[in-house]
């Protein structure tokens, strides 16, 4: 099934089915779109089901359910037995202050494989402040009880200025709470992230504090496996964004959108179709959006004849946008990009004082 | 930091001893308990051969970065230890003595053809790391034999409590080791502790140690995995109909290739990587990667929680 129709070099293998933006913590680098209120939870229980069918025979074998906070949609057991059914691996993603433990055996009962909790710091204090609610004890004892039900916990924690020095004791948070994973994933300057980048963007010399944190942890035994990515802003090349737009990964927003990344809805200009309006295969296959990007038709100089590009794709079309308003430029990141000054410029401000950040959700932070 | 008194840089090598030697490692723990099967008994006898091969080349590596007569009238002693003064003689002939008494064949076991890759990656490491570091370094490396000698006599107690089936003469590569690893031991200690002068040659000595402990762990940890039996992580999804052979897991789909397919199948928590070998080459006869392809992927797939071992 599924693969043997895979198009021309794209499968889709990941569905990200971002079910709610409402949620109940504010973090300063939420990558949510800044509009999030605006954007209806469209799709109920039946219509997820649906799609999760489609996606299978479009190659899809996972399924990450996330948000916002998936977990304040109300048809979730039923989202998770459609894609259980459907045949998918089926991950959860949550902030976890919204689950009991009840709750979570049924979800478990109904197919769920994993879940990834996110933490802001390793401890209470720090973390709640990033948070803007207090959450963090009750992570803790959700976390007990996802590997008290046997399920796989990745711990994810977003790394920036303000937590980078204290990577060693969220490794040794991750070790005490038995996660199998650790993602220390540097915020990505999207959503309320790029509003905070100034106050949120580390310096080189932290970074490499970090890294060689991480290098220690890997050594010992029993540990987490820990994924740890230098931000672009700090590399000479941009990532391969998404594994390439629309290749490998397909997300769903709340209003049932088809996009090739959470943050591609941002960009001016481009024709994302929705689903159920239109079919998963022609949101994926057709949409205008979609096709803007995938392949190498769009790209301009350097990345058109640059032999790295079937590496990284040209790097991340929304940073792209977002950096230099033209979204087939090259990836700023990129040294080579006519654009690299903007993210050369950006590294700076982590030499100068940290303005006070805005919560995702503050209204002062709307008229960007 | 200063550079550390010789008396403190040797408590400091002893304690990386204590902390990560092999002694520590369950294989060896259950190996000196009694409650190893003969099976795994004989694998490690097969396997650690390999790791005897290596040694006189790495001396032979030692020995090549020595400047001075006295040190390498020692060091080439330990040469001769293991190859004897003639055929039939020294520590190799007496390993296989002891993979006789086990009730291995010597030939195959001398052939090498049963190693595991683990085994083979951890003991050619060890080689690499004399290759590619200088003698104070090397000779570091070496001092796990500070610890071996003690190692020898728990061993020889345990076989004879615990494993009676083999025979005495099997034992005496641990009898010559409980005489020449402390003389070994002193000299390499003695070398090591009046040539690193600096805070950072003392550092770089205790980076060779620990490594040489990994090298040492990692060689049981591939012995210790080919009995275990395999199956398929809880959370895990294999997808082997798919176009593209899978099983997907919480962070990551790994693909399999076309062996790594038929490899998993048998992966069902009712056989070992020794057996799920044994029946592939009854499949497939005259297929000589096996032990390689088998044993690597399972080792490969247990990193990626594909697998849990059981023991
Ligand atoms: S980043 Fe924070 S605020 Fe944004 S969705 Fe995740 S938990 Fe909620
Ligand atoms: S020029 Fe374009 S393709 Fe080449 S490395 Fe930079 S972003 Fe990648």
């Amino acid at each position: 099934m599924g693969a043997a129709d895979a198009k021309e070099g794209h499968r889709p293998y990941n569905l990200v089915a971002e079910l709610t933006y409402r949620c109940p913590l504010r973090c300063i680098y939420c990558s949510n779109p800044l509009n999030h209120r605006e954007v209806p939870d469209a799709l109920d229980g039946g219509a997820w089901t649906r799609a999760f069918r489609e996606a299978a025979s479009l190659g899809v074998v996972h399924v990450g359910l996330t948000g916002g906070e998936p977990t304040l949609h109300p048809d979730l057991p039923d989202i998770v037995s459609g894609a259980a059914e459907a045949g998918h691996y089926v991950h959860l993603v949550t902030a976890g202050t919204t689950l009991d433990g009840p709750r979570l055996a049924a979800l478990h009962e109904r197919g769920l494989r994993s879940v990834q909790l996110s933490i802001q710091d390793a401890s209470e204090a720090e973390a709640d402040e990033v948070a803007g609610t207090r959450s963090h004890t009750k992570k803790l004892a959700f976390a007990r009880q996802v590997t008290d039900l046997g399920l796989p916990l990745t711990l994810n924690a977003v790394l920036h200025r303000g937590n980078l020095a204290r990577v060693p004791e969220i490794i040794a948070l991750a070790r005490r709470l038995g996660a199998r994973h650790l993602e220390l994933a540097n915020a990505q300057y999207h959503g309320w992230a790029l509003r905070n980048r100034a106050s949120l963007l580390p310096s080189a010399a932290q970074l490499e504090e970090a890294a060689s944190a991480v290098e220690h942890a890997r050594g010992e035994a029993d540990g987490p496996e820990i994924l740890f990515v230098l931000p672009d802003y700090f590399s000479d090349r941009p990532k391969p964004c998404m594994g390439g737009w629309g290749r490998r990964i397909l997300v769903m927003t709340p209003e049932g959108r088809v996009l090739p990344c959470h943050d591609a809805g941002e960009i001016a200009g481009l024709e994302f179709w929705r689903y159920p309006e239109r079919s998963l295969e022609a949101c994926w296959e057709s949409s205008p959006g979609i096709l803007a990007f995938r392949g190498e038709d769009w790209m301009q100089a350097p990345c058109r004849t640059c032999p790295e590009r079937e590496r990284d794709f040209g790097g991340c079309r929304c940073q792209a946008f977002r950096l230099t308003g033209d979204a087939a430029a090259a990836d700023p990141a990129c040294s080579l990009a006519p654009g690299h000054a903007i993210v050369r410029d950006a590294r700076r401000e982590a030499t100068v004082e940290a303005p006070v950040p805005v919560y995702r959700g503050d209204a002062r932070s709307l008229n960007r | 930091m200063t550079v550390a008194t010789p008396a403190e840089f040797e408590a400091r090598l002893r304690a990386i001893g204590d902390a990560r030697y092999h002694h520590r490692h369950p294989f060896n723990v259950r190996m000196h308990e009694g409650t190893l099967r003969p099976e795994e008994i004989r694998t490690w006898v097969a396997n650690r051969y390999y790791y005897q091969t290596r040694i006189p080349i790495k001396d032979g590596l030692i020995l090549a970065k020595a400047q001075d007569p006295a040190f390498r009238r020692d060091w080439i002693g330990r040469i001769h230890d293991h190859d004897g003064a003639r055929e039939g003689e020294g520590g190799l002939e007496l390993w296989l003595a002891l993979a006789d008494a086990v009730g291995l064949d010597r030939e195959r076991v001398a052939s090498q053809c049963d190693v595991l890759p683990g085994v083979r990656r951890a003991c050619d490491a060890y080689v690499d790391f004399v290759a590619s570091h200088d003698l104070l370094e090397s000779v570091a490396s070496s001092l796990t034999e500070l610890f071996a000698g003690d190692i020898m006599l728990t061993r020889i107690a345990a076989f004879e409590a615990h494993y009676p089936w083999v025979a005495i003469e099997g034992l005496r590569y641990f009898q010559s080791r409980t005489r020449q690893a402390p003389a070994d031991a002193a000299f390499g200690l003695a070398y090591v502790t009046r040539e690193a002068r600096t805070r950072e040659d003392q550092d770089r000595c205790a980076g060779a140690l620990e490594r040489k402990c990994e090298i040492l762990w990692s060689l049981l940890d591939a012995v210790d995995s080919a009995h275990a039996r395999p199956r398929l992580a809880a959370d895990a999804i294999p997808r082997l109909d798919d176009a593209e052979p899978m099983v997907v897991l919480s962070e990551r789909a790994v693909k399999l290739g076309g062996s790594g397919r038929e490899i998993l199948t048998l992966c069902d928590g009712t056989r070992s990587a020794v057996e799920i070998v044994a029946e592939l080459s009854e499949r497939h006869p005259g297929e000589s990667h096996l032990v390689e392809d088998v044993h690597g992927f399972i080792d490969e797939m247990a990193g990626l929680s594909v697998l849990i071992l059981e023991h």
